[in-house]
């Protein structure tokens, strides 16, 4: 046992708190996860059905609908909330901004600027335009950090070089959907707003493989991300190789965003939001990439949730977290100069 | 045993095409506070930036006991140099002890809980500082010259022989210039740690200085002790001032009265 001189016990108490938040939090997912899998417009199955379904058990009502409807699109939900969740509270941290996810500094809208010229030209397959939406994605992040970077790296030239690709991006976007055959513009749009209705499972496993593989190595790189948190001064100082890390956590980042979006295309407002609530609730003491993760993959799960059951009509899960994130933006812009001490 | 002799050499240095230092020769005194004098843009902060590795020198070399710092492990490099630099970043509502804790970084190994050794280099900072009350508080909530000391305790977790601080007094009321001064004089004297500071009130660091390095237009004009180098001859070269000399009354250290056309 460490024996603490008195006053450093709250460091500690601290990381406790966290575990147990995280606890919580993952008994929340736990909970939405079943919510999901039983509760449906269409059909409800009691949870002893669905275990059943999934430990293989033949003849059960609904099999179906829970083993092909129901379970990819649950595990979609989580994966990609938690990579969402995990790739925006990274670029959050790194850059210290909230404003900097993914989603404001143009790497979702890149992936979706192919996927919407896949839709809508080449007529591609939902695994084609996943694919070029991946490599696109990629490309923007790459040519957004090339340009930002270009004489001396700043993060604030990073966002804003980002916030400019990403208007450029959503003119592109906009200028095929005008130009696009009209009974392709559909399509196009229900990709552009993020949803869960086209999951095939074939592309599941690959999708958690990633997102295993990347959170992990975030989590590994917590030290230096804590590190570079107190910026580049501080972090040569410590021993960190600045440059070298930060294009590593840049590039762990944008590949997981860039593959989630490629399965679900862009899910507003997950990656900018997970973070923030994630700190809000956990504290600064950590990096807090799991509880960001857990809690992105809540807000899927919940929004879908609501999108597919509460309303009158069903909406598409990216329509739900898009009106959570507007208020929170607006209130972000009003109070970011009112907390600020020098 | 190293030494940590530190020392730089013929150092040519800038900024992409604007050079600012014009080959610079410093020897770090062991064991002693040396402050950096100079004028605005005379390059005494690239000069530190330099001694730190956050600036790579176009031309010469700075050495740790004769090696190039370039070619020490960075690891190893910040067990021996720290550095407080000019606008520290703290992450908004950080807890004071957990940002103190970041600056065991070089010692931590990938994903595994602070140690005990951890836990006495981070109290023992505090401790220093006179922070132990302040712990558990976030840093948004303090006042200027506490967060200053908690960015002090970071760098002093770090375990550093030789500690760099760039401009550590600036925002800071008279006040809580001359307890930061103190403290770190208390630091110097009771562990013997290397004190390197850029400076901007010549009258403080011809206080607390053992040492003066006086620089102008990237060249190092000269080198000693305050009473050597604090003349008005020097502050007419250094600052293009005229001034008198008197003794400052408490450190009996020189102290200088700048001369104005309106008296």
């Amino acid at each position: 046992m460490i024996e603490n001189k008195g006053f450093l016990v709250g460091i500690e108490k601290r990381k406790k708190r966290y575990n147990l938040i995280l606890c919580i939090i993952l008994l929340m997912l736990l909970s939405l996860i079943c919510i999901n899998m039983t509760l449906g417009t269409n059909a409800t199955y009691p949870l002893s059905d669905v275990f059943k379904v999934l430990m293989g058990q033949d003849g059960i009502k609904g099999a179906y609908i829970i083993k092909n409807l129901r379970l990819p699109r649950t595990i979609a939900a989580v994966f990609c909330g938690i990579a969402f969740g995990v790739a925006g509270n990274t670029f959050q941290t790194l850059l210290r901004n909230p404003l900097a996810s993914p989603d404001i500094i143009g790497v979702s809208t890149g992936s979706t600027v192919a996927a919407v010229y896949g839709i809508l030209y080449l007529h591609a397959s939902n695994g084609a335009v996943s694919v070029m939406a991946l490599i696109s994605g990629l490309a923007a992040a790459g040519a957004i950090y090339w340009i930002a970077t270009k004489g001396g790296y700043s993060g604030a030239r990073l966002i804003l070089t980002g916030i400019g690709a990403q208007a450029f991006f959503t003119a592109l976007i906009n200028w095929m959907v005008l130009k696009g055959a009209e009974y392709d513009v559909p399509s196009a749009m229900r990709w552009m707003t993020g949803n869960l209705n086209d999951i095939k499972s074939d592309g599941l496993p690959l999708l958690i493989f990633v997102v295993i593989i990347i959170t992990g190595g975030i989590m590994f790189m917590g030290n230096i991300l804590k590190g570079l948190e107190l910026g580049d001064a501080y972090a040569t100082v410590l021993g960190i190789n600045v440059n070298l890390s930060r294009i590593i956590i840049i590039i762990l980042a944008v590949v997981l965003i860039a593959f989630a979006t490629s399965v679900t295309g862009p899910i507003s407002s997950i990656a900018f939001l997970s973070g923030p609530i994630a700190t809000r609730i956990c504290g600064k003491r950590q990096t807090n990439t799991v509880s960001a993760g857990l809690v992105g993959a809540c807000i899927v799960l919940a929004a879908d949730f609501v999108g597919q059951n509460l309303l009158p009509t069903r909406y598409p899960v990216g329509v739900i977290t898009g009106i959570l994130g507007a208020p929170y933006l607006l209130y972000l812009l009003i109070n970011i100069n009112k907390g600020e001490k020098v | 045993m190293s030494e940590n002799i530190l020392r730089a050499e013929q150092i040519h240095a800038g900024y992409s095409d604007k050079e600012i230092l014009h080959g610079v020769d410093i020897t770090i005194p062991q064991n002693k506070i040396s402050v950096i004098l100079g004028s605005n843009g005379s390059g005494k902060s690239t000069m530190l930036k330099t001694f730190c590795r956050l600036l790579c020198p176009a031309e010469g070399q700075v050495t740790l006991d004769g090696k190039n710092i370039s070619s020490i492990n960075s690891k190893t490099l910040a067990k021996t140099i720290g550095l407080l630099p000019q606008n520290s970043i703290a992450p908004e509502g950080i807890k004071v002890a957990d940002l103190v804790a970041r600056g065991r970084f070089p010692y931590r190994k990938f994903m595994t809980p602070l140690s005990k050794h951890d836990y006495e280099a981070i109290s023992e900072a505090m401790c220093f500082m006179g922070i132990n009350d302040l712990a558990d508080a976030s840093i948004d909530e303090l006042s200027g010259g506490q967060r200053q000391r908690v960015f002090i305790a970071l760098s002093l977790a770090q375990q550093t022989d030789i500690l760099f601080l760039d401009e550590p007094t600036t925002f800071l009321d008279i006040a809580y210039q001359v307890e930061i001064l103190d403290l770190l004089k208390e630091l110097n004297q009771k562990r013997g740690t290397t004190i390197v500071m850029v400076l901007h009130d010549i009258n403080l660091s011809s206080r607390y200085a053992d040492y003066i390095f006086a620089m102008k237009k990237g060249k190092l004009i000269c080198q000693g002790t305050p009473a050597e180098i604090i003349t008005s001859e020097n502050i007419k070269e250094i600052y293009g001032l005229d001034s008198i000399v008197i003794e400052d009354p408490i450190s009996c250290s020189p102290f200088i009265i700048p001369d104005s056309r309106c008296y």
